[in-house]
């Protein structure tokens, strides 16, 4: 095998990699918003609740909820079947995950933007709701911008875990080729420099925007 | 007698242990410029707030054109929607532009179509003279630029009336100068108002009564002559002296 073929090789695993990586952000994007808001606004026991969710989520190692939701809920008949599925069980685990660092990244801008907002928008007769998607959330997510980038990394790094769980992603491909070649270094520097690829770009274009954005509105 | 646009009576706010109002009754009429004035931490604001009903009192009504909005089951944005409110630190939206900030209560709270809604808005921007600068952020205006979106935005509803929580007292001194000239603009054409501010001379030129605050109560009230020669009470007599002086310094 020439450097090319290994390469396209490892390449092979991209696509998935990046499946579980977007598709567990937007679930935790999903899951983060309301739970910010909810912790924020809602009363007390919602809030516990919220705060709960947040403790065990990121308490809990990535992997042992992906095991969790793989081998526990996936034996479970009918109902637990999708998490038979490891590619599901992985992403989801991980949105599960991204929604309780999301919130704390949205409940830090929620924050940010401060109750005057709040009270100026309901002094114009906004609902809270209202104030909410009209008022808070746009400023949100700009604050949040930064945060999310490197949440988004964290996710791409962490949808390597999938690899024990037999999904066929990037980290897989790089293993099995070192398993072919017994090639112990080119396989796992090539994919510690497609990893940096994947996560760097699209955190530092984030943070740059999210600040200069910041800066042009003075939030 | 004109109608009386808003009212409130015995009305109490308690914060904790703090009575922050006392057993205020207040009616403001159609036209009427209400001047009220007094110390720092007097309860000004909280019962410019009540009235607006941006918090709720504690104990006693706020009537709104009749309508009493202390009852349980009143729909209190209908009611805010009927009110302006301009804050003493202005608080615009950060990520709307001027002329967005101005729309969005046409937009979302009077449901007027996106047509009407951003011709008002212009209107409204006109009438404080900031319709050059519909399109620029709050950060790219000055403090006196942004209260007079601040005035915009609330005049844009067509409110029965105008509450201003110190309007001026955030700005440094050369941008209170256009902030006053607006508001003056305002009592010409005969807004309903209620203003908390310290500018005296402006006070003097436009208020139909001045109040004066202090301890959560309205300790005196009546004419503006009658505050500038002769205050009845000793509290407001010992104010407005220290007020005067101040301005003169200025």
């Amino acid at each position: 095998m020439d450097p090319i073929d290994k390469l396209t090789f490892i390449l092979g695993g991209l696509p998935t990699t990046l499946a579980i990586s977007i598709l567990s952000f937007l679930l935790g994007f999903v899951i983060g918003i309301p739970l910010a808001f909810i912790r924020t606004y809602a009363s007390k026991p919602f809030q516990n609740l919220v705060d709960g969710y947040e403790k065990v989520l990121r308490g809990v190692p990535e992997i042992v909820t992906m095991l969790f939701l793989y081998l526990g809920l996936g034996g479970i008949p009918v109902f637990g079947q999708p998490f038979a599925n490891p590619f599901f069980a992985a992403t989801f685990a991980l949105g599960l995950r991204s929604g309780a660092n999301q919130s704390q990244v949205f409940r830090g801008a929620i924050r940010g933007i401060g109750e005057e907002q709040m009270l100026s928008a309901r002094s114009l007769g906004l609902s809270r709701l209202q104030a909410i998607i009209y008022v808070i959330a746009p400023q949100t997510f700009i604050i949040a911008a930064p945060g999310l980038g490197s949440e988004y990394a964290l996710l791409v790094k962490d949808s390597a875990y999938a690899f024990i769980l037999g999904v066929v992603e990037m980290m897989r491909q790089a293993d099995t080729l070192r398993k072919i070649t017994l090639d112990m270094v080119f396989p796992y520097t090539v994919a510690a420099v497609l990893y940096v690829l994947l996560t760097f770009p699209l955190a530092t274009y984030l943070d740059v925007w999210g600040s200069r954005k910041k800066k042009q509105l003075g939030l | 007698m004109t109608d009386i646009v808003l009212e409130c009576r015995n009305l109490r706010k308690i914060y904790g242990k703090i009575v922050a109002v006392k057993d205020v009754s207040l009616e403001i009429r159609e036209g009427d410029i209400k001047l009220m004035f007094g110390p720092s931490g007097s309860g000004k604001s909280t019962l410019a707030r009540c009235l607006a009903m941006l918090t709720t009192p504690t104990e006693g009504d706020v009537f709104l054109t009749g309508e009493c909005l202390t009852r349980p089951g009143v729909d209190l944005n209908k009611a805010r929607a009927r009110i302006g409110f301009v804050f003493q630190h202005i608080w615009l939206f950060h990520h709307l532009t001027a002329l967005g900030n101005v729309e969005l209560a046409l937009r979302h709270v009077l449901k007027s179509p996106k047509k009407e809604a951003r011709e008002r808005a212009m209107q409204a921007l006109r009438e404080v003279k900031m319709e050059e600068w519909a399109n620029h952020y709050p950060a790219q205006l000055s403090g006196g630029q942004q209260q007079r979106v601040g005035i915009a935005r609330a005049l844009a509803k067509d409110p029965k009336i105008i509450i201003l929580d110190e309007p001026t007292s955030a700005l440094d001194p050369e941008l209170t100068g256009e902030v006053i000239d607006t508001l003056r603009d305002l009592a010409r054409k005969g807004t309903t108002m209620l203003v908390i501010s310290h500018e005296m001379p402006f006070a003097r030129e436009v208020a139909t009564e001045m109040i004066f605050f202090d301890e959560g109560t309205i300790v005196e009230r009546g004419p503006a002559e009658r505050f500038f020669t002769n205050p009845s009470s000793e509290r407001a007599r010992k104010f407005m002296a220290r007020l005067i002086k101040r301005t003169r310094r200025e």
